[in-house]
């Protein structure tokens, strides 16, 4: 590990200065020549059928360049999934929520963008809505969509036998149910999109996104050009947190635009539609059913879980199984039967989103602090003996190579002085402990791998060519990091060409937790092979044997000699004379259980590697008014490597104040007749850096994984889901109540302190 | 409704600039002057990311007009650095980290730049709170804070203080050539 | 998200600005900070032909003492009273307030006291943008026959969430409103309807140039509660003041306890006030008394249309209360 030079090190980032100099380019930053300003038009009805839309009106204002509606479209439904396929892009026959979209406007300004939209006449005719999933479960409800009976979008059944004997074994059994409404990405960056047709009729656009090849495929789809002529180019990318993974409608509208205007369109969001008009989280309803043996082992689980998926799909599959998954990775469970139902109401659409599930985690983990308690065994103990432990299998039957779960126990509770607090402290003042697991990725089938490759240039320096999209996480700093330091280069001689569908090959995308893992190490592999090459130029030169040689600080040079060296800008060159090449690709895919799928066969090996961690929190609640203050964090995480503590650090801290901070105590959504009314920065409550605690502890842990590019696993998620469970544990410890019921606002915390000191003078 | 020229005084430079009685400061900054670094990203006044100094203290210019900037001194992220050699703020929230995507950058700058103007070495108590109305989703603000509260005062038990820079303006020492 | 046109006026003067607004009455709006006004404009909730910008007038930016008032001009910026010395000793309370307001990037330039008095009531129905109010029938504030916080209501039920209105209002301050040609001066309390869609007693044509507190050697203090130590409008406030006899015993003459951001006005609460004459200042029973007072009265005019439950904020009165109560009086000089 010391021998690294660049890898393991607290480097700055590389794309900081363009960002402090604020010439780093993002979507709504771009002005094209002859660019038209796009806007949508959008459903203000929760649940309708388009009766007519006429656009006459709108065509003839002065400045409207292209007007589409669905009848623009061929009335395709699109989804993630080939079993999810619900939407269109351009609604033609019913809206399913308050900010469908029905049209398209391109005109010269926003001005006469926004005018021709209220030129738009569409008639609808008011169809009952339906907003609670229980509700919309229920059969009297009018279907959302004709195909989904009992708006029923996903069910995930996994069932891994003898879940009914082993309760019957079980010492002690709890069933306790958790709520948790919507929460928000809330990305700085709000979506926005620029799409232009070019003079070889290829589709150039640029919007922030999680995995540009998972925008290409569907828009060539769409478009019925090839691949190759959809270029989804690099841009600096504000934030996405689990969104902006898939394609959506307006994207495909943006480019139907550019297409019809023969002019580029941008599209920019307003702070209320990136809120309500791209994704958010689920709204849950989780109910778990544990029982344990005497000393605490869990025997048995059962857990149903009811979730808000809003009017259309998305990547329903996905976001119904990985809470249950993150559990299934962190703890064991003997035997255990899930299901999770995703359904449909008419609200904004739910996906994907770092905090993968608050309430399902936190119900969990508050649920084993419970049955600590009545077992009289401490939170710590509780997770020691369930925790995951390397070479075991999880419930689903996922291999689990490196592990160092335990280890991310103890040094938490060691830095933390959880043992030293936990039962003493003062009354309104507690700590509380919790523990995630994250995947790195999961089956993707074609796009399951990454594939990178590197050209040099004739003075020396190269440029690396890879799928993998920076959201703003450090992605871009991490494949030059491990590029220079394979290479032997130095991170300014290197270029990094990515996330751009024209150039750069498939990759998993961000999303799925595996830009280090899968394509990291594709760019890691791809080094290795140019190393390779110049190794061989290299060794005639100096007239030794390649394996005996090292590549640093630009040299190439004989480890035990290192007198003997030569240039690696002078190997190119040689390379060059000589008619060779130094240029190398390298791909790395995962071998996963292919044949593992969220709904029809959720088990089977579902990724390589899993990243492990503990976050413990201590917090002061106030009697009198039930707000919390964050005292200390400390996060501890099995990221496999620590590729650049400096960068992990900035991941722990964000996701604290992500799925801790704002997520436990302030973020949620108020809906009103399926209306969000808190869609902006005022009336959504992110933490301000004065709400922040002022001591956060991040603590890498290393299990050195075996197949993950310099043992590196995964550092983006699990803290994130971690900090929220731990959050939860420390208000409950504090007050003295297990609480159920996610974020918890003041006035939660305040009933629960009221509630039990009625009960308490009752005994 | 006319466009009216304007004379605005930005990062030490006199512009001329024809806009409309409704066009924002950072409508015009952006659209028409170029200088993209200010971003929107609430439009009320909220989030902090459209944050310019005026006269030397921070201001939403998505909330200023356009026309009530004249006769200002307007400083935008652009006007931070000295042509390409960064400003120690600046170089601060490198090396410390303090930057991910990026968005909410160049207001933390402007806040935190208008903060070290006039009290060079403040408590982090203090740039928590001049910080306040800059929102960040990244980062969770402690490295931000760290940067700035380390820009004039770099600690020894700090890993990310240096003086020069890793990357950025000043390239290394070629070695071996 | 861009304003909607308008035609820009810049007065040089305070003569200017009230001829200007003699002439275009309803359909100018005045321009301070803006942060309220053009926020409510991008909105699309009022679409004013003109906008009379205060940016030139100078002249009411201004704090002073005059025998036994301090005068501070409307258009004040908060950061200039958040540092004044003489409010913070003479009139805490509104020192409190001010620094509870937005943030340190809104309270040079954007925030003034004028502003913050005069800010249109809120609710999280009506503050919406033009296309989250589209598809339902209009609310009584935006125009219609209907209530979204509270059924059944035949009128608004609109919040005022000025820090700066509740403080004042305690502080018993005045304000004088001018025209072209003369002016007036009001007490705080007397300037509001209790109407949501109107709140304040003033023409289109009246300016606020002026706010006056009496200095009577009182203790103040202000307490706010938001769910974020910055930039949000508190869910329950109130500024108490505490009148100490001349002769300066511990004896309580005259209290005014006033809560804001429960109804449609500051909310000045006669009974609890009352309750607590002739009270010492060391008589915390008395100020939970008064503090449940406040919450019972003030509690039938909440609705739930600014974040937070009704019950929580309802509840909190009291606590916001007690704890003014309790600062303003330790505030006492020995």
């Amino acid at each position: 590990m010391s021998d690294y030079t660049i890898i393991g090190k607290r480097m700055p980032r590389v794309d900081s200065r363009a960002k402090v100099m604020g010439k780093a380019k993002f979507t709504a930053d771009l002005k094209l020549p002859g660019m038209l300003v796009g806007k949508i038009k959008r459903s203000p009805h929760a649940h309708a059928r388009i009766v007519n839309i006429d656009i006459s009106k709108a065509m003839a204002l002065d400045g409207v360049k292209s007007v589409v509606t669905g009848k623009d479209t061929e009335g395709v439904k699109w989804g993630v999934f080939a079993y999810t396929r619900d939407q269109e892009f351009i609604q033609t026959q019913k809206v399913r929520y308050i900010g469908d979209e029905v049209a398209g406007v391109a005109a010269v300004d926003e001005e006469t963008a926004l005018k021709a939209l209220d030129l738009i006449d569409v008639e609808y005719e008011e169809l009952p809505p339906v907003f609670d999933p229980m509700e919309a479960m229920a059969s009297e409800t009018e279907l959302i969509h004709e195909d989904f009976p009992n708006n029923v979008n996903i069910h995930v059944n996994i069932d891994t036998g003898n879940v009914d004997e082993n309760f019957e074994k079980a010492h002690y059994i709890r069933e306790d149910t958790y709520v948790a409404p919507e929460e928000s990405y809330f990305q700085a960056e709000p979506y926005a999109i620029v799409a232009r047709f070019d003079h070889e009729d290829c589709l150039e656009v640029w919007c922030p996104n999680g995995g540009p090849h998972m925008k290409s495929k569907p828009l060539s789809n769409a478009f019925k050009i090839p691949l190759h002529k959809v270029k989804i180019r690099k841009i600096t990318i504000g934030g996405a947190f689990g969104g902006r993974s898939e394609i959506c409608p307006v994207d495909y509208i943006c480019a139907l635009l550019a297409k019809k205007t023969k002019k580029p369109v941008k599209i920019e969001f307003t702070r209320e539609e990136n809120t309500i008009a791209t994704r958010q989280g689920h709204a849950m309803i989780t109910t778990h059913k544990t029982g344990v043996d005497k000393e605490g082992h869990v025997l048995a689980r059962e857990t149903t879980c009811y979730m808000d998926g809003g009017a259309y799909s998305s990547t329903g599959p996905i976001a119904t199984s990985v809470p249950f998954l993150s559990m299934e990775q962190a703890y064991r469970m003997g035997s255990v039967r899930y299901n999770g139902y995703r359904v449909y109401t008419n609200k904004p659409i739910r996906g994907m989103i770092r905090t993968h599930g608050r309430g399902f985690a936190c119900g969990l983990d508050t649920q084993l602090d419970i049955i600590a308690d009545h077992l009289g065994i401490d939170p710590v103990e509780m997770r020691l003996r369930n925790s995951r432990q390397p070479g075991e299998y999880t419930s689903t039957k996922s291999f689990v190579d490196s592990c160092a779960m335990d280890e991310t126990i103890h040094k938490a509770v060691e830095k933390s002085g959880f043992k030293e607090k936990w039962g003493k402290l003062p009354p309104f003042h507690g700590i509380g402990i919790g523990t995630n697991s994250v995947q790195t990725g999961f089956p993707m089938g074609i796009r399951g791998g990454s594939q990178s490759f590197i050209k040099f240039n004739e003075d020396g320096e190269a440029t690396v060519m890879s799928g993998v999209v920076d959201n703003g996480q450090g992605n871009d700093n991490m494949l030059v990091q491990i590029a220079a330091e394979e290479l032997g280069l130095l991170p300014e001689d290197i270029h990094l060409v990515s996330a751009d569908t024209e150039t750069t090959s498939s990759d998993p995308g961000s999303y799925s937790q595996v830009s280090t893992f899968v394509g990291g190490q594709a760019v890691q592999i791809a080094a290795k092979n140019c190393k390779e090459k110049l190794f061989a130029v290299a060794a005639k030169v100096l007239k030794v044997e390649p394996k005996t040689l090292v590549a640093k600080n630009r040299l190439i040079f004989v480890k035990d000699d290192p007198e003997k060296s030569i240039s690696i800008k002078k190997v190119v060159r040689i390379s060059l004379l000589n008619f060779t090449s130094v240029n190398a690709e390298g791909g790395y895919w995962p071998k996963v259980d292919m044949k593992r799928e969220w709904v029809k066969n959720p088990y089977g090996q579902m990724c390589e590697a899993f990243s492990f961690g503990t976050t413990i929190v201590e917090v002061k609640v106030d009697p009198d008014t039930g707000q919390v203050e964050v005292l200390e964090v400390t996060a501890a995480q099995d990221v496999g490597y620590g590729l650049n503590p400096l960068i992990l650090e900035g991941q722990f801290e964000g996701s604290i104040a992500m799925g801790g901070q704002g997520g436990m105590l302030t973020e949620y959504h108020e809906w009103k007749d399926g209306r969000c009314i808190n869609p902006t920065m005022l009336d959504y409550k992110l933490p301000l850096a004065c709400d922040m605690p002022p001591k956060i502890n991040s603590i890498i842990v290393e299990s050195i994984d075996p197949k993950g590019p310099y043992g590196a696993k995964e550092a983006g998620m699990s803290i994130a889901m971690s900090a929220a469970q731990g959050y939860s544990a420390a208000v409950s410890n504090a007050i003295g109540v297990f609480m159920d019921s996610f974020p918890l606002t003041p006035d939660k915390i305040l009933t629960a302190i009221k509630n039990k000191e009625k009960q308490d003078q009752k005994v | 409704m006319e466009k009216i020229l304007i004379t605005l005084h930005i990062n030490d430079k006199p512009c001329e600039v024809m806009v409309y009685p409704n066009d924002t400061l950072l409508e015009v900054l952006r659209d028409e002057l170029d200088l993209t670094g200010s971003k929107e990203s609430c439009g009320e006044g909220v989030c902090g990311s459209c944050t310019i100094q005026m006269d030397g203290k921070p201001v939403r210019s998505c909330l200023t007009l356009a026309m009530e900037a004249q006769g200002t001194r307007i400083k935008t992220v652009e006007g931070l650095a000295n042509e390409e050699e960064l400003s120690d703020l600046q170089q601060s929230f490198i090396d410390h980290g303090a930057v991910q995507c990026g968005f909410c950058t160049p207001g933390m700058l402007i806040s935190a730049d208008a903060l070290l103007n006039e009290n060079p070495r403040p408590d982090k108590k203090t740039i928590r709170k001049a910080l306040a109305g800059n929102i960040c989703r990244c980062t969770g603000y402690a490295k931000i804070i760290e940067a700035v509260a380390h820009t004039n005062n770099p600690q020894e038990s700090c890993p990310d203080c240096i003086t020069g820079s890793k990357t950025g303006s000043k390239p290394n020492k070629i070695q071996g050539e | 998200m861009r304003l909607p046109r308008f035609d820009y006026l810049g007065p040089d003067t305070l003569e200017e600005a009230l001829d200007l607004l003699a002439v275009h009455r309803e359909d100018a709006k005045i321009l301070a900070g803006g942060t309220d006004l053009l926020v409510r404009m991008k909105k699309g909730l009022l679409q004013p032909k003109f906008l009379i910008s205060l940016k030139a007038l100078n002249e009411l930016s201004y704090i002073t003492q005059e025998e036994d008032h301090i005068k501070i001009g409307a258009r004040t910026p908060l950061a200039d009273i958040i540092d004044s010395d003489l409010i913070k000793d003479k009139a805490f309370a509104l020192s409190q307030a001010c620094e509870k307001i937005g943030a340190a990037s809104i309270q040079h330039f954007k925030g003034t006291i004028g502003g913050n008095i005069l800010q249109d009531n809120r609710c999280h129905h009506y503050n919406q943008s033009d296309f989250l109010r589209s598809g339902r029938q209009a609310c009584h504030k935006d125009g219609g026959k209907i209530c979204y916080a509270r059924e059944d209501a035949d009128r608004c039920n609109s919040t005022c969430q000025s820090d700066g209105a509740t403080a004042l209002m305690a502080l018993g301050a005045g304000i004088t409103l001018a025209t072209k040609g003369g002016q007036r001066q009001v007490d705080l309390a007397s300037f509001y309807t209790n109407d949501g869609i109107m709140p304040f007693a003033c023409e289109s044509h009246e300016l606020l140039t002026e706010i006056s507190i009496p200095v009577q050697g009182a203790l103040s203090a202000y307490k706010r509660l938001a769910y974020r130590s910055a930039i949000d409008y508190p869910i329950v406030c109130a500024g108490v003041l505490l009148q100490p006899p001349k002769s300066q015993t511990n004896d309580i003459d005259e209290a005014r306890i006033v809560v804001g951001a429960m109804g449609r006005s500051p909310l000045y609460l006669a009974q609890a006030s009352s309750s607590l004459k002739g009270k010492k200042l060391s008589d915390t029973d008395a100020f939970k008394n008064a503090a449940e007072l406040s919450m019972n009265s003030s509690a039938a005019f909440a609705v739930h249309n600014v974040g937070a439950t009704l019950e929580y904020r309802c509840a909190m009165v009291s606590e916001m209360v007690f704890k003014a109560l309790v600062q303003a009086a330790q505030s006492v000089k020995e």
